[in-house]
């Protein structure tokens, strides 16, 4: 499962019956429908979850750990995105969610709150000590690091090395845990719960760290069932986690599932904020013309709204979004993180990515430049003969693509339903 | 330039005035060059070239014509303008020197860095002008030339 090719999205083959949702949809044009059947191309796919929301088939899947699969750990511990909180409506307060999930078999419970606070403290330090490059940008959205590695390479060198908050909990916990609880690293599970798939692919093929601190990650989804029943069961269990609140909340990091959440916390830096995937690829393509260089950090999140929008969550975004800025605005600007914890954290290097994400290979249309020079012209020939309709019954999503694939060798001219058959004398080979 | 079989051509039109579609010519340039096979730093010197000479037509000129030949060594982006033209080249390549207009300069343009960066971004830059007619900007960039950013 590991490796550099891991994908958390993977087509149901006798579920999808090759229509043309997910051609469109998809940011990096990776899918095709080849035979029937939607096929994603593992060196495009970048885990955005694009193609989830819009199949109406439900053919899309999402490779997340199984609730099931934790019993091969003694000790299960999660620490769920606080997207989660967002999930039960206008009165269950985390700390109710934080306690069904201990009830539904988690040995403990850890919110995230107070490591996104860190993290942006960390972030903080790291600007005033880093002048230039200006701006950072910011590594939360696994998606977003493999966008940069993949179309925007130059801008590698411009991800802000510090670890994610889902990271920095599970190092701490990993450091941590086997000693106090006398238990073997090995037997503790540390689980992410997560409202996206690409958390699955940066645990999996980490591109920053040489291995992730956690052991899977569980769709918000999938385990919702099961907290809600939970909540359902406890009518004194909630109140007494309302009377005896067992965690201290970061009103600072409460919002980080929201877009701009991740650097509402900055005191000293000028932050922009970007959510969705064709608008974070529209601010990247200005980032690498040199513009916002007057900005020094950069939140890019490709899911709408930011985590929030993640495709694996349950309720609707708009109102997880109303529910997690009430919880906001109840914590106020509470801090719950001593900054001399994070300063010494931060200089021990311990938040620290392990290496610089690295530019993954292009694909040019040929190794040989001349040879690539010809079949560019080739491409712009054969694409000023096709209709333009972007139909999708090619099998590509759209003319443009088309014409690329034809001239790698994946497709035929003849694939196209409106050119003539004598149209396909005129182009050469 | 090498023989024409061994360059790829295209051409792309920009207007004057034209802020809403700033940086797409800019955008599609380095997408061809990834196709192509070039570096990234080279890519990036060119895309940060290709977006300033676009941003001046459309900040200052009525309309350009821009050429983009890309041989196995080189990039060539030939940017043909109608417009006001430059009267003080020599001034016009100062930093920090700039003749945007103050609604420009409030949409975060005209820190007079256009030309500069262009400059420092390529290996060739000529510029000829004539006032009241246009601009010709004719800018070289070489795989692994020297002018890094």
């Amino acid at each position: 499962m590991n490796g550099k090719n891991f994908h958390a999205i993977h087509i149901t083959k006798d579920k999808c019956i090759g229509c043309v949702h997910c051609l469109g949809a998809c940011p990096t044009r990776a899918i095709r429908v080849r035979d029937g059947r939607a096929v994603i191309s593992d060196d495009l796919c970048i885990d955005c979850g694009e193609c989830i929301r819009v199949c109406p088939h439900d053919a899309v899947h999402s490779h997340t750990t199984s609730f099931a699969a934790l019993d091969a750990f003694e000790y299960k511990v999660a620490i769920p995105s606080t997207v989660l909180y967002g999930q039960f409506g206008g009165t269950v307060l985390p700390t109710e969610i934080l306690s069904a999930l201990r009830r539904i078999g988690f040995d403990e419970v850890y919110d995230l709150s107070s490591i996104c606070e860190l993290n942006c403290a960390a972030t903080e330090e790291y600007l005033n000590e880093h002048p230039r490059p200006r701006p950072f940008i910011t590594s939360t959205c696994p998606v977003v690091v493999r966008i940069i590695q993949r179309r925007y390479p130059s801008l590698c060198g411009q991800i802000l090395p510090i670890e994610p908050p889902r990271e920095i909990a599970a190092k701490i916990l990993r450091t941590i845990l086997p000693k106090a609880l006398g238990i073997p690293p090995e037997r503790i599970g540390i689980i992410h719960l997560t409202p996206c798939p690409a958390k699955m692919v940066s645990i999996n093929s980490p591109a920053t760290l040489n291995k992730s601190y956690l052991d899977g990650a569980i769709s918000i989804r999938d385990i919702f069932p099961q907290i809600i029943s939970a909540l359902r069961k406890s009518e004194e269990d909630a109140l007494m986690r309302h009377l005896f609140p067992e965690t201290q909340f970061s009103g600072i990091g409460m919002g980080w599932s929201l877009s701009g959440g991740e650097t509402r916390g900055l005191k000293n830096h000028r932050a922009v904020a970007v959510s969705g995937v064709v608008d974070t690829m529209r601010v990247l393509d200005q980032v690498e013309s040199g513009l916002l260089q007057d900005i020094d950090v950069l939140e890019c999140t490709v899911c709408p709204d930011g985590c929030v929008g993640g495709p694996l969550e349950v309720e609707n975004r708009f109102l997880a979004k109303s529910r997690i800025l009430q919880l906001v605005s109840a914590a106020g600007e509470r801090a719950v993180v001593d900054p001399r914890d994070v300063s010494r954290l931060y200089h021990r290097n311990f938040l620290s990515f392990d290496h610089p994400a690295t530019p993954v290979e292009s694909r040019p249309l040929d190794h040989d430049p001349t040879k690539a020079i010809r079949k560019a012209a080739r491409r712009d020939r054969i694409f000023a003969g096709l209709p333009k309709k972007d139909c999708g019954v090619c099998g590509a999503p759209d003319c443009r693509t088309l014409a690329d694939d034809i001239v790698r060798g994946q497709a035929r001219l003849a694939d196209c339903p409106f050119v003539e058959p004598m149209g396909k004398k005129k182009e050469k080979r | 330039m090498p023989a024409p079989e061994a360059v790829f051509r295209q051409d792309f039109s920009v207007k004057g005035g034209d802020f809403a579609k700033a940086g797409t010519v800019a955008c599609r340039i380095k997408e061809l060059l990834k196709d192509l096979g070039l570096d990234a730093a080279t890519v990036r010197r060119a895309a940060i070239a290709a977006y300033e000479a676009e941003m001046n037509v459309i900040m200052y000129a009525w309309e350009a014509r821009v050429d983009l030949a890309v041989s196995p060594d080189e990039v060539h982006i030939t940017v043909d303008d109608r417009g006001p033209g430059i009267s003080d080249v020599e001034l016009a390549m100062t930093e920090g020197y700039s003749t945007a207009t103050p609604e420009m300069r409030e949409l975060g343009f005209g820190a007079g860095m256009g030309l500069p960066n262009i400059k420092k971004n390529s290996d060739i830059l000529h510029i000829d002008s004539r006032t009241g007619k246009g601009t010709r900007l004719k800018i070289v960039i070489r795989r692994n030339g020297h002018g890094a950013s």
